[in-house]
């Protein structure tokens, strides 16, 4: 809650009518067109995209289901500018709304794949085929009852699509596609100027809770649980027949895009390390992410630990508070927390500012709802009268928690904790702002040397990247029913 | 099989660790400052900072260590630390940065004998940092997009609309801003309102220099403005970035003539005033300025009678316009550039 | 083996009251069933007793020791009991031997034979304590719950429906076992469950719970003949009700007059009687002529349903043995064995 507050007060400090000047002027109107737009034209291209591939991929007879179905959770595994990178490499001169809509979709049309595909795979075909029976068609019955039950899903994906993309630089930023988040890092590198940054930032938060708030809305209070008891069937494929080769064009298309370009990118590119101007030193780079990441997911999972315990055993209102705020603080882009967090230090601790501490409170704050979803799953995995039945056998409540409930946790604790790890090893908009000087992660060694457009020497660094990315879609791909969280 | 991959991260980056502190090259300072050693804030470029730092460090035998950043947000950072900063030294690509932290009262006096060794236009009238090299404004273009007789003769002529769509410039850098500075200095508010806001609508924005430059050397773009060294220096490698390129001086002490001065300064904060003093001194000594002629800097040199790198065109051979380099601005700029919708 | 005490015990779940004055006494080495439909509080009664819940009033007292009560409060790891719940709670991250042995001092953890003496008393195979939980059927899972709660020598066992998520043949054997084992330790035992037949047969007490209260409780014999209210009774098993009038050693009901010895005065009464009271004859033996309506035929016995063929025709159901089933629509005659017992009206 506190970045919220922090940035608010910052961007009032100048009094209103200075703050409203900062906000009502073209700039403004163009970022907000810009963020709007792409997150508009993002969101619809990858709803389409991953309902379309979940559905082939687990409805129809395609060859190879097994295949695309790791093809496109893949792509999660290369960071958006990482793949920004790849494709501008690629593509000389590519940028702009077209470029910044191909390789955002690219990148996070798994956000939808994933959720759909896994409910295509669970729900029963019964209502569809109950659709059938009462003289529905196909099509109309995707539309009326397919699309209806695949709404949760889709909404989940979509919301962390738009979050993604209000959050998104590195990719953006690449592209020459300006954006409220690229506009206050730009605001901060040139000027310093906490204050026209934390208008931008203000206006980009309110952005964050529209997407949120519609979300909640479209998700309504509806439930579309299957009612009625029976166990569920598999659901059964349909063929496809002469549809079976362009269905393949289409998601061979699709995956050649999204892992293939990036793959062949980067590829090429470490062929030619020879060329950088600036030497490649992998070394540093790997320590200093692997020892962030490493101490921030510690942190983080720790952190997260009381709160989803109150959130699994005792939902009181505090605790659904708490969860709620956490979650808002998440859907806030790196570069809002890092600003509050600057403008913390600076303020109330001195000493800390620019120091390893703050970065690491950054990420625990940016990534607690991950570590959370996963740990609340653990935690509520494991009954509490295992924790009672410990009692009766003699031992104390601290001493039943140690000997039973925490190894039965540590699991799924523990895979929070991977989330964690590999979302702060690619994490690039907080540890741009906040690293200590001197620190360089992968992710900021990686955008130095592209941003100098020196491909060559940014592509180990990718490459290094996209290697602490992978075991992510592995998690994910095990995971199949948990959402990602933001 | 979660956690037991995860463990392994966990060990190999835990002796990542362990090792770090051993082994490393560079003078980076990397996690916390080492109060023994003199601290330089550098938004130089690291090959220049690094050399420099290390023949000071093989000369005088005091240890370095360098936290690198860029000119805007580093100049605010130490006014923000203000007595407190670490830093001992600043070094910095374009004067705007070093005004601000000398008009916040910062920097100490620069010793006279350091200050004797620079050309008198590279030193400002308060003495309290000294220019320590300098770039010149040029402008990058295609010839196979633009010929020669139809580039602009003044900077300011890119706001006509025949220039538009063809000209580009990384106007977020503070590079950039220092050229600005310039012309607002040179033909005032107004026109530099003009000239910003058809840059607003009639140019591209990159990223940086280097980003201009290979978006005019792959067609992209027909001119861009950017430092001259970007060039010579890609030049004296494999041209990649700049192989189709040609470069174009404004002479008559246009504003597009601007030469960009970089600064060194003394913290007033600081307790190693002696050895930050003597740091300075070897910068700008015949043996620092070298180092720009000799690292493939392509930065100017600024001591008297030292000479820069030969594939330059002679710094007396540039026709910059008559301005004080040492009242630059940022403030007046960044609003100015606000309003014109680049911020 | 000590004793088990509770008396005014209330208590309640936030904002709902749950037991209301419970009094109960588990003399010592034997068992006690307390039996009820769900939601009528008898979890939470052992809730209570195993110290996972507080009482509002009431005192809880294990072997004369107060456990709960105004100013006292015992964690449930020094009440010294065992605990068996429904799903036994076997810790999935141990093998058998240590969820056997968890509750005992470290030292005694790795000795083998002791484990091997317990999956012995519970029936199950020494070798069985390097398997895991998971490897185990749902029976012996709860097998390995009595032998883990028994291994500390608890004072008094509490079983939670331990065999109501079992199959039916899998249930009787594994209460067979459990109802051995726990005879051989000579445990005080208090056995919640839904199952009439399993707290009849298990039990050498049963307790009637209804809304948060027990309404009766008794030896099972007594409290199957003689519930002290329609709901008590149908609660124990199959029970047709009539209504009399007493008179002099006899009842007046539909089916005639009925000897019950030590009747006296005049009043209203409801007469409970069982199925296997009813014994039907051949058609004009003697008795009360009835015609059969439905049959439902179980194998080993069958419940008949049967119209009597009076002025208002009350529907009785008898239980035969199975080849002596009459056929649907036959006439047959009725007579009552034994004494019926009678409720108040």
């Amino acid at each position: 809650m506190l970045p919220l507050l922090v940035v608010a007060v910052t961007a009032l400090q100048s009094g209103p009518a200075e703050a409203f000047a900062l906000v009502w002027r073209p700039r403004v109107a163009e970022l907000l067109r810009n963020t709007v737009s792409l997150v508009v034209l993002t969101g619809t291209l990858s709803a389409v995209l991953g309902v379309g591939a979940a559905w082939l991929v687990e409805r129809t007879a395609l060859p190879g289901a097994g295949l695309w179905r790791v093809a496109f959770v893949a792509p999660l595994a290369v960071p958006a500018f990482v793949n920004s990178f790849a494709w501008a490499a690629l593509v000389p001169g590519f940028s702009g709304l077209g470029g910044a809509v191909l390789v955002t979709t690219l990148s996070y049309f798994p956000f939808v794949f994933l959720p759909v595909a896994a409910l295509l795979r669970s729900t029963d075909p019964g209502l569809e085929e109950a659709a059938r029976s009462l003289g529905l068609g196909p099509v109309r019955t995707f539309l009326r009852v397919g699309l209806a039950q695949l709404r949760p899903a889709l909404l989940g994906g979509l919301l962390l699509v738009a979050l993604h993309l209000l959050a998104e630089f590195g990719a953006l930023e690449m592209l020459r596609f300006p954006t409220f988040t690229t506009a206050i890092l730009d605001q901060y590198e040139v000027a310093f100027d906490s204050r026209s940054g934390s208008v931008l930032a203000l206006v980009l938060m309110g952005l964050a809770v529209t997407v949120l708030t519609l979300e909640m809305l479209a998700r309504g209070r509806t439930r579309h649980a299957r009612v009625g008891a029976g166990s569920a069937r598999r659901p059964t494929r349909a063929r496809l027949g002469a549809l079976t080769v362009p269905a393949l064009l289409a998601t061979g298309g699709l995956a050649v895009l999204a892992v293939g370009v990036p793959a062949w990118s980067i590829g090429t590119w470490l062929t030619r390390t020879g060329e950088a101007y600036e030497p490649v030193v992998l070394g540093p780079a790997v320590r200093s992410t692997l020892g962030l990441a490493l101490v921030a997911a510690l942190v983080t999972t720790v952190a997260t630990f009381p709160a989803a315990w109150l959130l699994a055993r005792r939902r009181s209102r505090f605790a659904v508070l708490v969860e709620r705020v956490t979650y808002l603080a998440s859907s806030l882009p790196g570069v809002v927390v890092a600003l509050a967090l600057i403008a913390l230090a600076i303020g109330y601790a001195r000493p800390l500012y620019q120091t390893a501490p703050v970065l690491v409170l950054a990420y625990a704050v940016l990534f607690v709802p991950r570590a959370m979803v996963t740990t609340r799953a653990a935690i509520a995995a494991v009954p509490p009268e295992l924790g009672d039945a410990a009692r009766a056998l003699g031992d104390g409540p601290l001493r039943a928690f140690a000997r039973v409930q925490l190894p039965l946790m540590l699991r799924g604790t523990m895979a929070g904790f991977a989330l964690v790890f590999i979302a702060v090893s690619t994490e690039l908009t907080a540890t741009l702002l906040l690293a200590p000087t001197g620190t360089q992660t992968l992710a900021t060694a990686f955008w130095s040397a592209s941003s100098s457009l020196d491909y060559a020497a940014a592509a180990p660094y990718a490459a290094a990247l996209v290697v602490l990315s992978a075991p992510l879609t592995w998690l994910l791909l095990r995971s199949g029913r948990e959402e990602p969280a933001t | 099989m979660i956690p037991r991959r995860t463990l392994l991260l966990a060990t190999v980056a835990g002796a990542a660790l362990g090792l770090s502190g051993c082994g490393s090259d560079s003078l980076e300072a990397t996690g916390d400052l080492d109060d023994g050693k003199l601290t330089i804030y550098s938004a130089q470029h690291k090959n220049l900072t690094e050399a420099w730092g290390r023949a000071f460090q093989d000369e005088t035998g005091i240890e370095v260590q360098v936290r690198y950043g860029n000119d805007s947000s580093m100049g605010a950072q130490i006014v923000q630390e203000g007595q407190a900063s670490p830093a001992d030294v600043f070094l910095t690509e374009n004067s705007p940065a070093m005004t601000t932290v000398q008009n916040a009262g910062m920097l100490a006096e620069v010793a006279p004998a350091t200050l004797e060794r620079v050309e008198p236009r590279f030193v400002p009238s308060t003495k309290e940092w000294t220019g320590i090299a300098a770039r010149s404004t040029v402008l990058v273009y295609n010839p196979s997009m633009i010929s020669e007789d139809e580039l602009p003769a003044s900077i300011m002529d890119l706001a006509d609309p025949r220039y538009a769509g063809q000209w580009s410039a990384a106007a977020g850098g503070a590079d950039f801003q220092a050229i600005v500075s310039a012309i607002l200095q040179v033909e005032g508010a107004e026109q530099t309102e003009a000239w910003l806001k058809a840059l607003k609508s009639d140019a591209k924005v990159y990223q940086n220099n280097i980003a201009t430059m290979k978006a005019v050397n792959e067609g992209q773009s027909a001119m861009g403005i950017i430092y001259h060294y970007y060039w010579y220096r890609d030049q004296a490698l494999q041209k990649a970035s700049s192989g189709n390129t040609a470069l174009h001086y404004f002479r008559n002490e246009d504003p597009g003539a601007f030469v960009s001065v970089s600064g060194g300064g003394v913290l007033r904060s600081s307790a190693k005033q002696d050895q930050a003093q003597r740091f300075l001194a070897f910068v700008t000594s015949p043996a620092g300025q070298e180092i720009l002629r000799t690292e493939d800097v392509k930065e100017y040199a600024v001591g008297t009678g030292d000479a820069s790198d030969p594939a330059l065109p002679t710094i007396a051979s540039l026709q910059p316009p008559d301005i004080d380099p040492f009242t630059l601005e940022q403030q007046k700029v960044i609003d100015l550039m606000t309003q014109a919708g680049l911020l | 083996m000590s004793d088990l005490r509770l008396s005014g015990i209330s208590a309640s779940h936030p904002r709902t009251p749950v037991l209301h004055d419970v009094d109960l006494a588990v003399p010592s080495g034997t068992t006690t069933a307390v039996l009820g439909p769900s939601g009528c509080g008898k979890t939470t009664l052992l809730r209570v007793v195993g110290g996972f819940m507080r009482p509002d009033a009431g005192e809880v007292r294990l072997g004369g020791d107060v456990v709960a009560g105004p100013g006292t409060w015992v964690p449930p790891e020094r009440r010294g009991l065992g605990y068996v719940a429904q799903e036994g709670n076997l810790f999935p991250h141990l093998t058998v031997a240590a969820n056997i042995t968890y509750g005992l001092p470290r030292r005694e953890r790795k000795d083998a034979a002791r484990v091997g003496e317990l999956l012995e008393l519970v029936g199950l195979p020494g070798d069985h304590g390097s398997r895991r939980p998971d490897q185990l059927s749902g029976g012996q899972q709860q097998r390995v719950a009595l032998a883990r709660a028994l291994a500390r020598r608890p004072r008094v066992v509490l079983l939670d429906e331990p065999f109501s998520a079992l199959d039916p043949e899998l249930r009787v054997a594994t209460r067979d076992a459990v109802a051995s084992a726990l005879a051989a330790e000579r445990a005080t035992v208090v056995l919640v469950t839904h199952d009439q037949a399993e707290a009849l047969s298990f039990a050498d007490q049963v307790a009637i719970m209804h809304e948060g209260r027990i309404t009766q409780a008794g030896p099972p014999a007594e409290v199957y003949r003689a519930p002290s209210d329609r709901r008590s009774a149908v609660s124990l098993g199959e029970a047709c009700f009539l209504a009399g009038r007493t008179g002099d050693g006899i009842v007046t009901c539909a089916l005639g007059a009925l000897p019950v010895p030590g009747t006296t005065g005049t009043r209203e009464v409801e007469l409970l009687i069982r199925p296997e009271q009813l014994h039907l004859g051949a058609d004009g033996s003697g008795g009360c002529p009835a015609r059969v309506v439905r049959t439902e035929f179980f194998g080993h016995d069958a419940l008949v349903e049967l119209r009597l063929e009076t002025a208002d025709g009350p529907v009785l159901r008898a239980r035969t043995v199975g080849p002596a089933t009459p056929a649907v629509g036959s006439r047959v005659a009725v007579t009552v064995e034994g004494r019926p017992h009678l409720i108040d009206r």
